[in-house]
């Protein structure tokens, strides 16, 4: 592999968004915005996003993973991770993408809220392609679960000797402070269709199929991928996500359309 | 004001890191943190986020990087063993952040693996002025043992559910709690040599900064442990340890994180005081 083909940036207003691009061998005609997931999702799927832009690379195509505002590497506190600037940023980081590659199609993928963020931001950031892979859709139930889980981590007692206070584990969600705002705004949180084709890839543990229908555009369709994610099980809460069968149904897919 | 900057450096061009280089200095004590597990150059939960930027606000240049293989980082190339790669990977470290910010002396700093990356670095590197290890390495003394057994065994109530689960289902057999996946872990070393690598380091000047977890209950739980593993040397004015029973091994509460970072942060500017400091809010 060309060690240079994979540059680490900074980018965006102040250069305050952290960036990895991919290049292509050749000319990319076409180019990939890998949406991060937030919170330790990002984490547990870092090495994922890896390997998945390094097969989209090989295959001829310009990739370029980021971190949202308060997230990874990027400027900003955990706490000041803001929904709208998500989205914001995955527009500023496509612009990023079209001006480095001189690609202009562009296909987003994204994990979970980073599938969400990509959907939100189809028509601002002109996606000719939404890929997600399990994107949350309904912001409210997704909130209850990270709540429980959370209520469930201050009485773990594979990680604490003694069960934690209420307090100590307040506005935090598994390892992050979450600030008033971003709480509001994925209770709120009702993603809606894209304007584009959108494949859903779903990993979902109790897979059902309906679920997908509302954003799913006539266009669009829905691939299950087995064997389902753990991504709510909080005694996998530090383990990497690892999927070939994601691997290749993204680039299955993008190789499909090419 | 820090500005941060990525690069992608090292012998083959290999290593990606996040330098922090507070503006206007030059010389200070460079601080280097290691990958804590496979988790990539931020740190579990943003630990080497947070850290490093409270350090650079206190006036410390930074690096967080992959190490070859981890994170963002590609091997080398070479034929070497992990422990050579380790140490060359450090080299490169070192060599980048002197580069960035005229560093000649620095503090590692390493969560379990990255504990004994930053110890096997530390023993033998004349560069390295000072360690801080979180979760390293630690040994099951007797003290331990007696602290761990004994209480169960005064227990009656322990006793009594024993008999109860003997009595009710024919079996004395306990159900094994699920263990958590070994996501982390520190392989064990000679108890005589990692003794020997601190004493060497604190007689070359190293200051030492040991930080024990209650995460790591299945082999450490008591700060009296420190001594019993490690004997005299964890007397020496140059180490300064502390044992954090109410925390997990990778601090996933940020008040838990937040007392972690100001102890390094107090440490520092105890042993390595930034000429600076106080230049940088």
């Amino acid at each position: 592999m060309r060690q240079d083909a994979e540059v680490p940036f900074f980018f965006g207003p102040d250069a305050a968004l952290f960036g990895m691009y991919h290049a292509p061998a050749v000319p990319a005609r076409r180019a990939v915005l890998m949406c991060p997931p937030l919170g330790q999702d990002l984490i547990r799927c870092h090495r994922l996003y890896r390997q998945l832009a390094q097969s989209l690379a090989e295959q001829g195509l310009a990739v370029l993973r980021f971190d949202y505002h308060g997230t990874g590497d990027s400027a900003g506190g955990s706490a000041d991770v803001d929904w709208e600037r998500c989205v914001a940023d995955a527009t500023v980081a496509a612009a990023e993408l079209r001006r480095r590659s001189g690609a202009d199609r562009l296909v987003a993928f994204g994990a979970r809220l980073g599938g969400s963020v990509a959907l939100a931001a189809a028509e601002q950031a002109r996606f000719s392609e939404v890929i997600a892979w399990d994107p949350v859709l309904e912001g409210e139930a997704y909130v209850g679960e990270l709540d429980a889980m959370q209520a469930a981590l201050r009485e773990d007692a594979s990680r604490f000797n003694q069960p934690r206070s209420h307090s100590d584990v307040a506005e935090q969600w598994l390892g992050f402070d979450i600030g008033e705002t971003l709480r509001g705004q994925l209770l709120a949180l009702r993603v809606a269709p894209a304007s584009v084709p959108t494949l859903v890839l779903d990993s979902l543990p109790d897979a059902a199929g309906a679920r997908w229908d509302r954003i799913v555009s006539r266009r669009g369709k829905v691939a299950t991928i087995a064997p389902p994610t753990p991504w709510a099980d909080l005694e996998r809460l530090e383990t990497a996500i690892l999927s070939h069968p994601l691997i290749q149904a993204v680039t299955g897919r993008l190789k499909e359309v090419a | 004001m820090t500005r941060e900057e990525a690069h992608r450096f090292g012998r083959a061009r290999h290593l990606v890191g996040i330098a922090g280089v507070p503006e206007g200095v030059r010389g200070e004590t460079g601080v280097i943190v290691l990958n804590a597990g496979l988790v990539h150059r931020i740190g579990p939960f943003r630990l080497h986020v947070e850290l490093t930027r409270q350090l650079n606000a206190a006036g410390y240049p930074t690096l967080r990087f992959d190490l070859s293989t981890l994170g963002d980082s590609a091997a080398s190339g070479g034929q070497q063993t992990r422990t050579q790669q380790v140490c060359a990977d450090l080299d490169d470290a070192m060599k980048l952040l002197g580069e960035r910010a005229g560093c000649e002396r620095f503090v590692l700093v390493g969560l379990c693996s990255g504990a004994q990356n930053a110890h096997m670095v530390a023993a033998t590197d004349a560069r390295v002025s000072g360690a801080v290890f979180l979760d390293g390495y630690a040994f099951r003394t007797l003290g331990y043992k007696l602290r761990h057994y004994l209480p169960r065994m005064v227990d009656p109530g322990r006793w009594a559910r024993r008999l109860m689960r003997g009595a009710g289902n024919g079996s004395t057999a306990a159900v094994p709690k699920a263990a958590p996946q070994p996501v982390f872990a520190v392989a064990p070393a000679p108890r005589e040599e990692v003794i020997a690598d601190f004493t060497g380091m604190v007689e070359r000047g190293m200051k030492l900064y040991l930080v024990y977890s209650g995460g790591i209950s299945n082999y450490f739980n008591h700060a009296r442990q420190f001594r019993e593993c490690f004997g005299k040397v964890m007397s020496h004015p140059a180490v300064t340890t502390r044992y954090a029973a109410e925390t997990d091994h990778t601090y996933i509460l940020t008040g838990d994180r937040a007392r972690l970072l100001d102890g390094i942060g107090g440490w520092l500017s105890h042993n390595f005081p930034p000429a600076n400091a106080g230049r940088h809010p």
